[in-house]
């Protein structure tokens, strides 16, 4: 498991394809149709940036590592795959999977200082630990007790290794590897996949001149890159990523699949421009606040 | 925060019948059951309780449950303890496991009754052979157990070892603090390797090969190899320096010293070992490891010369390796299996640790009295003489984290 993905629980149970997804997704939505139609919710990776923000703020005072913020994030995902959003409290499953992964991360944290913090941060008004307590086991049941999430950094590590990556490389990578959680990445492929089409934009991009923003154009180039670079072979003047291209095209990983996590990767940043905290935030009241969700 | 709020979608009453009650320990209570409605077989369920007694209330489930159900959930090997299911119901947390007959602790148990006869060596080979196949995998999964003991190794009727209670089970892999930050006192305290008692803030699964060397050494002696008292806690929850213990190894194994073990002296606790000879003259003349076990063999009858029937020289080499002071040079899961122990005589050791030998275990004893095992009052009874801590003076379950 931890050492191999391919007989965890991650790939066996919780790695779709977009059209199982979709279909999942559809039935979770058609079970609840009257809900869905009367209180419309802004676009999935909306919803997700403003999880990730309300879980950032969370995690920031609490000194939560990023790998349990990522575990979190994780959960979100999976859960809401399960479960019609409209039937929850968002912010209480937010601080219910944080208070669960940072056990499972091993940097656990008090029940009643996530609370005290959510309260804090969120204006939650949930004022008891038993709410977080009885959340977590609809989390874990929800997930079948499979809470062992494989994430891209340990690849990363690998093969920053591998590929002598600069600090600069490395840490755009890095924060690749974060946005990604905010897509459904994690739910369609395997943690080497996001890790090496993290480090192949990044030595695309070229951090040094771009820092660490990473914007849709930057990634629609570097996808072209891709492009050429499979189908012209020779040195040329991009030799590092030539020689990557030539490294991916010998191995094992399905290029396909690095190039439909770019495109995935490419829409998030698209879409980031529209993002405004409030809507999602006023439009999960209406639902919370219309269903008495937050008592 | 769900409309209407959690409710199980399985039951365990549902699908099981319990049958009688098992042990209890510091995490809740064992429960044997049949299974009803489609699920067939036999079951062993464990019921973890709740951080407080009689809690009617959710409080958050303890780090230690959760480390147990993830594991439980994603691991699969023939000598690991099979989880069924798991089952959330009512508050309480239910992990149903494969039922397994017997357990180590109970069949060295009945080799002290009447009068003490020894295990057959077979039997301890086949034995060996298959905790350390569950080790290998354990270990290469990046799990470490902390706290093997015969009491956690299961055996089937069909003579199939199973490691079981992967409650202090944690993943090692690049933790993001010390292991020693997240539990204070891991292994029971027989089983603890020396550098644990020295106090090591970044132990490795080595530790773990420490206590199969002490589950081998009892095995072949019907008794614990190094059985110290334990020192506990102070008021100010400072880990004390397990000072009896460390002397009961150092009896047998001598002294380790800088030679050997070359980080030795950057132990918390080394400063503590020039001071473990007041007053216990043996800590200067060590019995050493060769002269136990030769004592060990003889008491227990074991032929002399090479055969199968005995656990021979090989037997010796393979302890040494894994009572080896220094952690970096003990022997991993892998050597160990690989060890000339397993292959001598041209003999592959029996899948079945039964095989060839005619002797009947005793099944595993259940009691009636608590049969419901939905609002039975949970723990503060201790078990009522049943197999586990049976055996007088067993050292009470490694602590929880704090």
């Amino acid at each position: 498991m931890a050492a191999s993905y391919w007989e965890s629980t991650q790939r066996k149970f919780w790695t779709f394809t977009k059209q199982q997804l979709a279909l999942e997704r559809r039935k979770v939505e058609e079970s609840e149709r009257v809900l869905v139609q009367q209180y419309p919710l802004p676009d999935r990776r909306l919803l997700s940036i403003y999880f990730y923000h309300q879980l950032a703020k969370l995690a920031r005072p609490l000194a939560v590592r990023q790998q349990a913020l990522a575990t979190a994030q994780v959960y979100v995902r999976r859960f809401y795959t399960k479960v019609e959003i409209r039937r929850t409290n968002p912010t209480l499953v937010l601080a219910t999977a944080l208070y669960l992964a940072c056990k499972m991360e091993e940097c656990p944290q008090h029940i009643r200082m996530v609370l005290a913090e959510a309260r804090h941060c969120w204006d939650m008004p949930v004022n008891d630990t038993s709410k977080i307590g009885e959340c977590e086991f609809t989390l874990i049941s929800e997930m079948n007790s499979q809470l062992i999430i494989h994430h891209p950094y340990r690849s990363l590590t690998e093969l920053q290794a591998n590929f002598q990556l600069t600090q600069e490389e490395n840490a755009l990578a890095w924060s690749i590897i974060n946005d990604h959680y905010l897509t459904d990445l994690p739910l369609l492929h395997a943690p080497h996949v996001i890790a090496i089409t993290a480090m192949f934009l990044a030595v695309v991009l070229k951090p040094a001149q771009g820092g660490l923003q990473v914007h849709a154009a930057g990634v629609a180039n570097a996808l072209q890159t891709l492009g050429n670079a499979r189908s012209s072979s020779g040195p040329g003047t991009q030799n590092r990523v030539q020689k990557l291209v030539n490294w991916l095209a010998e191995s094992n990983v399905d290029i396909e699949a690095v190039v439909d996590c770019t495109q995935e990767l490419i829409s998030l940043y698209e879409i980031w421009e529209q993002f405004t905290d409030k809507t999602c935030k006023d439009q999960i009241a209406r639902f919370v606040k219309g269903r008495g969700l937050d008592k | 925060m769900l409309s209407g709020g959690y409710s199980s979608k399985k039951r365990v009453n549902e699908r099981y019948k319990i049958i009688g009650f098992i042990s209890s320990g510091t995490y809740g209570r064992v429960y044997k059951a049949q299974g009803k409605n489609g699920q067939v077989g036999e079951f062993a369920i464990k019921k973890f309780k709740p951080d407080k007694e009689g809690e009617v209330q959710y409080t958050g489930i303890s780090q230690s449950a959760i480390r147990e159900m993830a594991l439980c959930t994603e691991l699969s090997h023939p000598n690991v303890v099979h989880t069924v299911e798991i089952i959330l119901e009512d508050k309480c947390i239910f992990i149903v496991f494969e039922y397994a007959e017997h357990d180590l602790l109970q069949i060295i148990h009945h080799h002290n009754q009447p009068q003490r006869h020894a295990i057959p060596a077979r039997t301890i080979k086949s034995i060996l052979y298959q905790l350390l196949q569950g080790l290998v995998y354990l270990h290469k999964n990046w799990v470490m157990h902390r706290d093997l003991k015969p009491a956690n190794i299961m055996v089937t009727s069909a003579g199939k070892v199973k490691i079981g209670d992967l409650g202090l089970a944690r993943l090692f892999y690049k933790p993001l603090h010390s292991l020693f930050t997240g539990d204070k006192v891991v292994v029971t305290i027989w089983y603890r390797a020396p550098e644990l008692l020295l106090g090591s803030r970044h132990y490795t699964p080595a530790v773990d090969l420490w206590a199969v060397g002490c589950i081998f050494a009892e095995l072949l002696s019907l008794r614990p190899i190094f059985k110290g008292e334990e020192a506990k806690m102070d008021s100010k929850k400072t880990v004390p320096f397990q000072r009896n213990q460390m002397q009961k190894i150092v009896e047998i194994l001598g002294m380790p010293s800088k030679d050997r073990w070359p980080l030795l002296a950057a132990m918390p606790e080394f400063g503590q070992l020039g001071s473990l000879s007041a007053g216990n003259p043996r800590i200067h003349r060590p019995m050493g490891l060769d002269q136990w076990y030769h004592q060990c063999l003889k008491t227990n009858q074991y032929p002399t010369g090479p055969s199968s029937a005995t656990p021979g020289s090989e037997g010796l080499a393979l302890l040494s390796g894994l009572l080896e002071y220094d952690p970096q040079k003990r022997l991993t899961a892998e050597q160990a299996l690989r060890h000339n122990y397993f292959s001598a005589h041209g003999e592959r050791p029996s899948e079945n640790c039964f095989e060839g030998s005619t002797i009947e275990y005793p099944y595993r004893r259940v009691s009636q009295e608590d049969n419901d095992i939905r609002t039975s009052s949970l723990p503060g009874t201790k078990r009522s003489g049943l197999p586990d801590d049976s055996l007088i003076g067993r050292p009470a379950k490694r602590l929880k984290e704090g």
